[in-house]
């Protein structure tokens, strides 16, 4: 368990979630795209805290500043996905065309 | 470490049966000590009834879930000086995390058997668990607050003094209503009410079934240790050695939730919602403040 | 021992991080995320850090609940009762994640990461609470009142007397010609009770 083992697994799930946030059609899906990369995100800080910093206070509290972030995100993207249901019955990001040129 | 593993699993099965006897004692039914084990008997002879395109792993597996995470949550309790099952400095997380869990699994068991009862169960009881929980890690932090850690140990030894349900009086009430909550038990009891002909258990029968109802008594012996080990002094008090204080207190919150759970009504879903997030979170947030100006100096 | 839990746990999490996206059940796909966490919060309790750890599996869980009741309310097919593949641009995301993941992990190799390890006897937690109350007070208060504006902004954004209209009106489903009427019954306008009236006349 080096730090660059932990870093790659934490590049892993960044990776899957960067897949997951591109490809994916329906809004929730997409989130859990997002969700995932800031999963990766968290362990890549913990790794780092543990492995490089010493046991520096700043290193947990900057994973607890990512995780009250992913709150927030998920919050008010529930929210917007909610209000674009409601406008427009639209689930999916393909039905959103307004921005189109 | 293993010691204390052991007595918790030796002293679990017994304390499961009084709470069973518990719940029968004064409901009529007749038969009180021994029917809890001859409908447990019963039940493991019957099968369970199969559904259609059911979500078989976690049809199969939430039961089991449910117990592991009450025996997580008991693993934190102490049962003397120096003696506990997981020695974690933050003891009083891991118990919540059980907690946000046990309503995870009570959701998946509504939603595993594909049927309209147990999916509208699951979803009254995830939309009155969530608050409750949030409710009891406040109480939770504010029964912390003296002890100045988040282990479950040095909650404990703070309390030499003076036990926390003389200091925090809001905490134990509060707490407690939590406990019905996982429990699914009396005003809390959205998941496995009577009136969705018994919700997320209404398409289960046989073994999985008595799992179930295995895996509530053995939340609510848990939750009980847990709030007697947070708010009553846990192995603390004169004469009698450590850990039969832990069962007498034990025993009594047991008895005082379950009757708790037959003196208050239910109320309709929105209704217990509002009164959740108005009245009780304003009254935990209370307690902590108190709480908060006491510790402070 | 500790290297093979963490080998375990992050095969787990990888795992469960990719099968989020190959199931066809959308609940299940909130849980299989739910699993992916509680895989990195194990990792963060074995690196030492047990708050972080044990909080994130806590906040996750209860995270993934709501996902999964978004799920069986807004989204088709949450049961997966039917295969259901909804991707687009699939070969340049697959290459737009395997170039993520490939760039990151030659930063990784190539930089030079520096080695100071936790001490044993660090006091991890209370580290953290002195920090959290002492010099980092500042980005936590701003943390609380960013919390507080999700919150108002998400209420405002679904409350029952909407912005855009009430918030029973948007939920008539599309119709079956493109701005048309939508399948089914119409309920009744006057209650069902101007029914009652008509037994008497063959």
């Amino acid at each position: 368990m080096t730090l660059t083992s932990v870093l790659i697994v934490a590049a892993a799930l960044i990776g899957i979630g960067f897949y997951g946030a591109l490809s994916q059609q329906s809004f929730v899906m997409l989130m859990m795209g997002l969700e995932l990369m800031l999963n990766g995100a968290i362990l890549a800080i913990i790794g780092f805290w543990s492995f490089s910093l010493g046991g520096m206070p700043e290193g947990q509290l900057l994973a607890i500043i990512v995780m009250a972030v992913m709150a927030v995100e998920m919050a008010v993207g529930f929210a917007l996905v909610v209000a674009v249901y409601r406008k427009r019955q639209a689930d999916m990001t393909e039905s959103l065309t307004t921005l189109k040129h | 470490m293993i010691p204390a593993a052991f007595s918790l699993l030796i002293a679990l099965p017994p304390l499961m049966w009084a709470a069973a006897v518990f719940d029968r004692v004064g409901t009529g039914r007749g038969a009180t000590f021994i029917g809890p084990l001859r409908n447990g008997a019963a039940l493991m002879l019957r099968p369970n009834t199969p559904t259609e395109a059911p979500d078989a792993l976690n049809r199969l597996l939430a039961p089991g879930w449910y117990l592991a995470l009450a025996l997580v949550g008991l693993s934190v309790v102490p049962l003397t000086e120096g003696v506990v099952a997981t020695d974690l400095s933050t003891g009083l997380v891991l118990w919540g995390a059980c907690e946000a869990l046990t309503v995870v699994v009570v959701f998946l068991h509504g939603w595993s058997p594909n049927s309209p009862l147990p999916l509208i169960g699951a979803y009254r009881y995830v939309a009155i668990g969530l608050p409750a929980m949030l409710l009891s890690m406040f109480v939770l932090i504010a029964a912390a607050l003296p002890a100045q850690s988040l282990s479950v140990v040095e909650v404990v030894e703070a309390q030499r003094s003076l036990w926390n349900v003389i200091r925090q009086p809001l905490g134990l009430p509060l707490f407690m209503g939590l406990g019905l909550a996982i429990t699914l038990r009396g005003p809390f009891d959205y998941a496995d009410g009577a009136e969705l002909a018994g919700g997320t258990s209404a398409e289960e029968s046989g073994p999985a079934l008595a799992l179930w109802r295995i895996a509530r008594l053995a939340m609510l012996v848990a939750f009980s240790a847990m709030s007697a080990t947070a708010f009553l002094g846990g192995y603390l008090g004169p004469g009698l050695s450590g850990p039969v204080w832990l069962l007498l207190k034990t025993v009594a919150v047991m008895a005082a939730t379950v009757a708790a759970g037959r003196w208050f009504a239910r109320m309709p879903p929105a209704r217990m919602l509002s009164f959740i997030w108005v009245v009780l979170l304003p009254l935990s947030f209370a307690n902590l403040a108190l709480v908060g100006i006491e510790v402070l100096p | 021992m500790t290297d093979a839990l963490f080998l375990v746990l992050s095969a787990l999490a990888i795992w469960s991080g990719w099968r989020v996206f190959r199931v066809d059940s959308m609940v299940r796909a909130s849980f299989q995320l739910m699993v992916s966490f509680i895989a990195v919060g194990l990792i963060a309790v074995l690196l030492a850090a047990p708050y972080i750890g044990i909080a994130t599996i806590f906040m996750m869980a209860v995270e993934m609940m709501v996902m999964a009741l978004f799920m069986v309310m807004f989204m088709m097919n949450p049961a997966g009762l039917n295969p259901m593949v909804m991707v687009h641009q699939h070969r340049f995301s697959v290459a737009a994640g395997i170039t993520a993941f490939a760039g990151l992990v030659l930063a990784v190799l190539l930089s030079d990461l520096r080695a100071q390890p936790l001490p044993v006897d660090a006091q991890v937690v209370r580290a953290l609470g002195h920090e959290l109350l002492g010099p980092s007070m500042l980005i936590f208060e701003t943390a609380g009142v960013t919390l507080l504006a999700a919150m108002i902004g998400a209420v405002v954004l679904s409350a029952h007397s909407g912005r855009y209209g009430g918030s029973d009106q948007g939920s008539r489903p599309p119709g079956l010609h493109p701005g048309g009427e939508p399948a089914g019954r119409k309920p009744d306008k006057h209650g069902g009770h101007q029914h009652h009236g008509h037994h008497g006349g063959h």
